[in-house]
């Protein structure tokens, strides 16, 4: 982990490790193929649209675009074969090894640990999507605090997961058509094209609207999120969407002093108590007297709402 | 020089006549009755009975370039003699025309059509020779065919459509008549491939297959047209492919024409079941293809009565779609409506 240190101090700003640069590249290759993926398949879906002929004809039209479609969803596919290597080689070094060499191992301490993971969704999530329906139905004017993934975040990572699976799966089979019906029957080529066009604009609009608001056009990160590029996520953004996790950073890297109060949302102007809403209920003194500093310029400044 | 041509009239004809030859030859090949003295006004039109309007306008420089244009008027119009003439009974396809038909050296007909047309699915008698039930619905001639323009097929080492002046250079080493050689090499290219591209042609059978009254008085499981749309021929075919199946290619029996087709339940018909393995893995196809490789519906029906299955499927992709963009959607608007009122809440402020 020395390669990557959780906190990186530039000109004096903070900047907290999220992303390696085997998971930045991933994720490039996954955006590129996702966008010409995209852009290369949805006119042959609404064919009979007057913008189809024109975005077609950018892929080489009916004679080359379905070339690029397939040669890009390999790629993909490819990419999802290195990913599930990805995940099988983190478990193993970091999750099976040491459990091995400390002689803890069990199927189901292991089992356990395994859904324990930071990308696993937990009860956390559900309780923070509740608070945050609180928070934005305005029974609330404190937005929960996120952990290392948010839930929007793992279902940003589960949803093409699964996507990639069914879109995946039914391409293939689609585009060896004749292979597969070997053994198939031929109407189920029927049901994986729906399956495939239909998944694909599922996909198409979650991430082109609900990721793309959540990482780039949102006020917070607005005009554009740069930790897919650097892997290191801002202070103000992490005290905005991981604060809890950002607290335990802070904590086991010695910035113990400098730990700041949430960010956005109602939290900025009067963020009162966080020490009260800590189950820990360690939050040191310094902390809570800075809170409380914060809590009095807040007042000041924040009668408007 | 024009007064002099004046007086001397036999030399004003003499020049007229080397304008004319230099004319490209085509330019009265159908005309001789001198029709176009009054077709050539594009507004020339009338109202007819019905109350429609009908344009009798002719584009010469398009009809030229149209598989009848050595057709002259009158071959077709046979009920026109003399101008100015009555209104034109509408033309009947299977006229004896004046053109011969050079292998047979006798008058050409396209009569040959009736009789298997008459043996078709979309013939007007049943096989008894009795009226079909809405044997009005069925198509005539021109239900199916316009005057097509030709569509040549440009070869020497290119295929796509257009005259391929190489191939063009060849013919003119034997044959001296430019006339001749552009017509023949139309004619002959023109009928390598089809005259219509695949949309073209589904569209001209979706005017009646898509027809939902016609489709159900007639008994038909589906819409030909709006269903083949929905797989992967159909939508090719919409983005212009020239190469993708259309209805004729499943429909017609290999090395018969367009006017032998047969019902689905006809052992002759290239689409009973019996025979389909074989329309969907011939060599341009998808060659090696199982025989159940055909049971792929190339017409699906999304409708809950017909395929409940694949009505039910789609449905489950719909609530999944809509299940989870719509809420989403929602969170995404609630939340920059809330970053206009950060603090705002009905409850006590924590």
């Amino acid at each position: 982990m020395a390669k990557y240190p959780r906190i990186k101090i530039i000109n004096g700003e903070k900047y907290f490790f999220r992303f390696d640069m085997d998971l930045r590249i991933q994720h490039i290759f996954l955006a590129g193929t996702v966008v010409i993926l995209v852009l290369s398949g949805m006119p042959l879906k609404f064919s009979d649209a007057s913008w189809a002929p024109y975005l077609y004809s950018m892929f080489g039209g009916i004679t080359m675009a379905p070339t690029v479609h397939k040669v890009t969803g390999a790629i993909m596919l490819l990419l999802f074969g290195y990913h599930l290597f990805w995940i099988a080689k983190v478990i193993y070094k970091n999750h099976y090894l040491p459990m091995k060499r400390e002689g803890t191992y069990s199927t189901k301490a292991f089992l356990m640990r395994i859904l324990k993971l930071p990308m696993v969704p937990n009860k956390k999530d559900l309780r923070d999507i509740i608070d945050l329906m609180k928070y934005l139905f305005y029974f609330t004017n404190v937005r929960p605090n996120g952990d290392e993934y948010t839930w929007k975040e793992k279902f940003d990572y589960w949803a093409p997961f699964w996507g990639m699976f069914i879109i995946g799966a039914s391409g293939v089979i689609i585009w060896n058509k004749e292979l597969f019906t070997q053994i198939i029957p031929g109407e189920v080529i029927n049901f994986l094209l729906i399956a495939h066009s239909d998944e694909a604009l599922l996909a198409g609009l979650f991430l082109f609207i609900w990721h793309w608001y959540n990482v780039h056009f949102s006020t917070s990160v607005f005009p554009m999120g740069t930790v897919f590029l650097t892997g290191y996520l801002n202070e103000e953004l992490m005290r905005e969407e991981h604060y809890d996790y950002y607290v335990k950073v802070m904590k086991e890297e010695g910035y113990e002093k400098e730990i700041l109060p949430p960010h956005g949302g109602g939290h900025a102007p009067s963020c009162s108590d966080y020490s009260s809403k800590d189950d820990d209920g360690d939050t040191s003194s310094d902390t809570v007297s800075e809170l409380e500093a914060s809590d009095e310029l807040a007042k000041e400044g924040g009668t408007a709402a | 020089m024009l007064s002099h041509l004046i007086k001397r009239p036999q030399w004003s004809f003499r020049a007229l006549l080397i304008a004319l030859c230099l004319l490209p030859g085509w330019v009265f090949a159908a005309d001789m009755g001198n029709c176009l003295l009054c077709h050539k006004y594009p507004g020339l039109s009338r109202i007819d009975k019905n109350g429609k309007m009908k344009l009798m306008f002719v584009n010469e420089e398009i009809f030229n370039k149209s598989v009848h244009s050595k057709v002259k008027c009158e071959g077709c119009h046979t009920d026109i003699t003399k101008i100015p003439h009555e209104p034109a009974k509408s033309v009947d396809c299977l006229t004896v025309c004046h053109i011969i038909e050079p292998t047979s050296e006798q008058k050409f007909s396209h009569k040959s059509v009736k009789k298997f047309i008459d043996e078709s699915v979309h013939s007007k008698v049943d096989e008894d020779g009795k009226l079909k039930k809405f044997s009005e619905d069925m198509p005539t001639c021109k239900d199916c065919h316009d005057n097509p323009l030709f569509r040549p097929l440009a070869f020497v080492k290119k295929v796509r459509p257009g005259i391929a002046e190489d191939a063009m250079g060849r013919c003119r080493v034997c044959h001296e008549k430019e006339d001749f050689i552009f017509r023949f090499y139309n004619h002959i290219t023109t009928r390598l491939h089809k005259s219509r591209s695949p949309l073209n042609i589904a569209e001209a059978c979706g005017k009646c297959h898509d027809d939902k009254e016609l489709v159900k008085r007639h008994g038909l499981t589906v819409m030909a047209g709006s269903s083949y749309e929905e797989t992967f021929h159909g939508k090719a075919a919409n983005l212009l492919s020239e190469t993708i199946p259309d209805c004729l290619d499943c429909h017609v029996v290999k090395g018969k024409s367009v006017h032998q087709m047969y019902g689905n339940d006809d052992p002759r018909s290239s689409t009973h079941p019996n025979n389909r393995g074989a329309i969907c893995n011939s060599v341009d196809c998808h060659p090696n293809a199982s025989v159940q490789f055909a049971n792929y519906q190339v017409h699906p029906v999304f409708n809950r009565d017909q395929s409940p299955v694949v009505y039910w499927f789609t449905t489950f992709f719909y609530i999944l779609t809509g299940g989870t963009l719509l809420p989403l959607m929602l969170i995404l608007f609630l939340d920059l409506l809330r970053r206009l009122f950060p603090n705002a809440t009905f409850r006590r402020r924590k």
